[in-house]
């Protein structure tokens, strides 16, 4: 490590900085359209082609979604300005703790910790609309 | 001599990305940058440099070594030379890329590469921070020992690191035929980088196009399916230590699991588990394909006879 690899790497990271300033002032990033059923449904189908799935789930800030497929949960939700698609046994939805904000689930994945799900007022965890765990 | 020519070449690639940025803030082309996803790519770029030191003594080492024991001695001065080692390096990258899909032990260094949803100049810097552990580097050994000398041998690792920079964009479309048919391009790559089912697994070029034409590795961009980059369960957040040690954190989760079968969980395609609970890329292709009913019965899909015959 000479104090010239020192000040290059250094160099490195302030030019980083000055392209992640660019890439942020662009304003170029895909268009992430909100959740809605349908839209969450295509999704859905799109990750999970081979599941059978019923009513799908969209949370309050239309960022996440939620179906029922057997005895699994398929879950999809937004990361930057993609869509991060994970599946987890229904039982372990009953897990996560409604609390402020929503419901923050574990996953027990480390390349996708956790998935959060915005609720509306009164609504209940898991979804009513998507039945009761077996 | 590797650091030198790559060292020299990032002003260039710095101003390539403001310009592709730049392009697309003012709707000449589609690119897409997402700021946190540019973070993490470029993060892992200026990483690999500094963990690349970490080995880069033994790297060395072990080439002068296999060197000194050559068979031939091949005179850097010869234009011939360096005709062959284009050629040679090329096709030692397409078994090292192709290595690097297929078995696990090698993906977890190199999935980095491909955990970002976008495709653009940034991420062709989005390196991994451990290739040096996994040995993949062993393979260029032959070269030395058939008696290439070690620079020439960097250096032309450096040519293709470079070559393959350019390609990481959707801004080009197409290039004239005779060099899509030859050289690896934007196109061939971006249909690498996709995680649609008919695109797993495809293209491993560095330069050459040809060694996938040859090898059946080759599958053509469709317009009609346009790639959608990332791997086939794509990371959760931008967190660089995830993005650079996600898969190896996976192998030991799964080896403390079920120790029985290190092996497999080592060794095996990525996605492999004794019990069939994950798909391989095989499988998710092999699931696509069943999903199609004009493939089913063989149509002009280039991926349909290979579905027949192994039924
Ligand atoms: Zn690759
Ligand atoms: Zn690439």
């Amino acid at each position: 490590m000479t104090p010239a690899y020192i000040i290059q790497t250094l160099v490195s990271f302030l030019a980083i900085l000055m392209l992640v300033g660019i890439a942020w002032w662009a304003k170029i990033a895909r268009h992430a359209p909100d959740l809605d059923e349908a839209s969450a449904r295509a999704l859905i189908a799109d990750e999970f082609p081979d599941h059978a799935v019923g009513a799908v789930w969209v949370a309050a800030d239309h960022r996440s979604a939620l179906a029922r497929s057997g005895d699994e949960a398929l879950i999809v939700y937004r990361a930057g300005d993609g869509y991060v698609a994970r599946s987890t046994p229904w039982v372990r939805l009953a897990e996560g703790r409604p609390g402020k904000g929503g419901v923050a689930l574990k996953l027990a994945d480390f390349t996708a910790p956790r998935a959060r799900f915005t609720l509306a007022e009164g609504a209940t965890w898991p979804p009513a609309s998507l039945g009761d765990a077996p | 001599m590797k650091i030198d020519l790559i060292t020299l070449a990032t002003p260039f690639f710095i101003l390539a990305v403001i310009l592709e940025i730049v392009l697309a803030r003012f709707a000449r082309t589609t690119t897409h940058y997402e700021a946190k996803d540019t973070m993490t790519s470029l993060g892992m770029g200026l990483g690999s440099q500094v963990f690349g030191l970490l080995t880069a003594g033994l790297v060395i080492a072990a080439t002068l070594w296999v060197w000194q024991h050559r068979i031939f001695t091949i005179p850097m001065t010869a234009w011939w030379a360096w005709v062959a080692i284009f050629f040679l390096e090329d096709l030692v990258y397409y078994w090292f890329h192709r290595l690097s899909h297929e078995r696990r032990f090698w993906w977890a260094a190199h999935v980095n590469h491909h955990s970002s949803q976008h495709y653009n100049l940034s991420t062709a810097l989005r390196q991994t921070w451990t290739g040096g552990v996994n040995g993949s580097w062993l393979l260029w050994l032959p070269l030395a020992f058939v008696g290439f000398p070690p620079p020439m041998i960097a250096i032309e690792k450096s040519v293709s690191l470079i070559y393959q920079f350019w390609i990481h964009t959707e801004a080009i479309r197409r290039l004239p035929t005779p060099l899509e048919y030859v050289l690896n391009t934007p196109s061939h790559h971006r249909v690498h980088h996709a995680r649609n089912p008919r695109y797993l697994d495809s293209n491993y070029a560095g330069i050459l196009i040809v060694w996938d034409r040859m090898f059946g590795t080759f599958v053509a961009e469709d317009e009609a399916e346009p790639p959608r980059y990332g791997i086939v369960k794509n990371l959760g957040d931008f967190n660089i230590i995830r993005a650079a040690f996600h898969e190896w954190v996976g192998i030991a989760q799964d080896i403390a699991r079920d120790p029985r079968h290190t092996l497999g969980y080592l060794f095996g395609p990525p996605g492999w588990s004794p019990d069939g609970s994950r798909q391989t890329s095989d499988q998710i292709k092999a699931a696509w394909r069943a999903r199609q009913p004009s493939l089913a019965s063989g149509s002009d899909n280039p991926i349909a006879p290979r579905a027949a015959s192994r039924r």
